[in-house]
């Protein structure tokens, strides 16, 4: 699958094959930064003081470095598919690698960046447990009541929340069993030849 | 076994062939465990026929005297001699006390798994549904291609009856942390029975 760029997006680019590769290289290290961190448009200033050019100029090549992984990352596309997208830039050989091996070495992060911004649901983050016997309470005394507290740890959005609940021998035992069923259920001949099928 | 002063008085009008006969004792006894086990209103008794012959405010008195000396018993797990003891006090009649004792013995487990319900406890976990998802792709990222699971856990908060929900997904691995981590805990609880 190739990418498609639109002549915008070009012409934004077109402004890297103008300055040193070593320029480039660490424009690729900025573009990387602001995908994990954020943008900061102070850092836009600086180095155009020190390339004599437009603050735009800079901002357009960053954006366009951010644009062309965070496409491709999304997308998956191959090493050749990645190559072959770029070849419609014109840009020297040397500049096609650095961004290609730009984009081999940050596609991992950048995809679990964006996995993070897919909608999701409450997630497992983890799962304490304790033991207890309940012995007496104000409406009953002399009890033996073996009780399950377990805190469970969800995480959305990068917050973390933890809900305690709590069950009975026997029910825990119940939903033990129907989970090993939902991990049991991914081995099956179904499943397994849709997993293989959907690649 | 401490009884107030209005149950011991409502307990000596149920001991007395005066004001109760045996069957209308019996039907006493048994419709008060039924009101208390059941959750029927207490006014029901009062347009019961078998108690017709009976005097409404004498009536409710001995059924509230007859349900707080029942879970006064089952609250403190008292033995059979101290249930005997403390009727005999009241003068119930040996007849009175096998029908009220026996009665209690029927009931027993019910009432005590009623009374270990009543009080503040967290949350309790009543079952687990799942799906199995397999994730294709996003809106921000293609090729996800991962097995995700929803869980659901089914909780009655206490009290109220009223059922909750706790909806979560996991991948794989999270779910075979959980699943291991629950078992930690089934394993414990095993082991700790045995001892």
């Amino acid at each position: 699958m190739l990418l498609v760029l639109t002549d915008e997006h070009k012409e934004h680019l077109g402004f890297l094959p103008e300055v040193d590769s070593a320029v480039v290289g660490e424009f690729g290290r900025i573009a990387v930064e602001f995908l994990k961190k954020g943008s900061n448009p102070k850092i836009y200033e600086g180095a155009a003081r020190k390339l004599n050019v437009a603050v735009e100029t800079v901002q357009h090549g960053v954006e366009g470095l951010m644009y062309l992984l965070t496409e491709s990352s999304k997308l998956m596309i191959s090493e050749v598919d990645f190559q072959d997208s770029v070849l419609v830039l014109g840009f020297s050989d040397e500049l096609n690698k650095l961004l290609l091996q730009l984009y081999l070495d940050n596609r991992k992060e950048i995809r679990h960046i964006l996995s993070e911004l897919a909608p999701s649901l409450p997630h497992y983050h983890n799962l304490e447990w304790r033991l207890d016997v309940q012995l007496a309470s104000r409406a009953l005394r002399q009890q033996v009541k073996p009780v399950v507290t377990l805190k469970l740890h969800l995480e959305t959005d990068g917050t973390q929340s933890a809900r305690v609940l709590q069950t009975d021998p026997a029910t825990l035992l119940h939903i033990i069993q129907e989970l090993e069923h939902a991990l049991a259920e991914v081995k099956t001949n179904h499943c397994r030849r849709i997993l293989r099928n959907i690649k | 076994m401490e009884l107030s002063e209005f149950v011991q008085k409502g307990l000596q009008y149920l001991a007395d062939p005066e004001y109760f006969d045996v069957k209308t004792f019996s039907h006493l006894v048994e419709v008060s465990f039924r009101t208390l086990l059941a959750s029927q209103t207490d006014d029901a008794i009062l347009d019961d026929p078998e108690f017709k012959q009976v005097d409404k405010t004498l009536l409710k008195h001995c059924h509230v005297a007859a349900t707080t000396c029942i879970l006064e018993i089952a609250k403190q797990n008292a033995d059979k001699s101290t249930v005997c003891t403390c009727l005999e006090d009241i003068k119930f009649d040996a007849e009175r006390i096998d029908v009220f004792y026996s009665s209690f013995q029927k009931n027993k487990s019910e009432l005590e798994s009623l009374l270990s319900s009543i009080g503040k406890c967290p949350p309790h976990i009543c079952d687990a549904s799942w799906r199995l998802d397999y994730q294709i792709k996003n809106s921000h990222v293609h090729k996800v291609n991962q097995p995700t699971y929803l869980i659901t856990l089914n909780v009655e908060n206490d009290g109220a009856r009223s059922a909750d929900e706790v909806h979560f997904s996991c991948t794989m691995e999270q779910l075979q942390d959980l699943v291991g981590k629950m078992k930690d805990a089934a394993k414990s609880l095993d082991k700790a029975t045995q001892m």
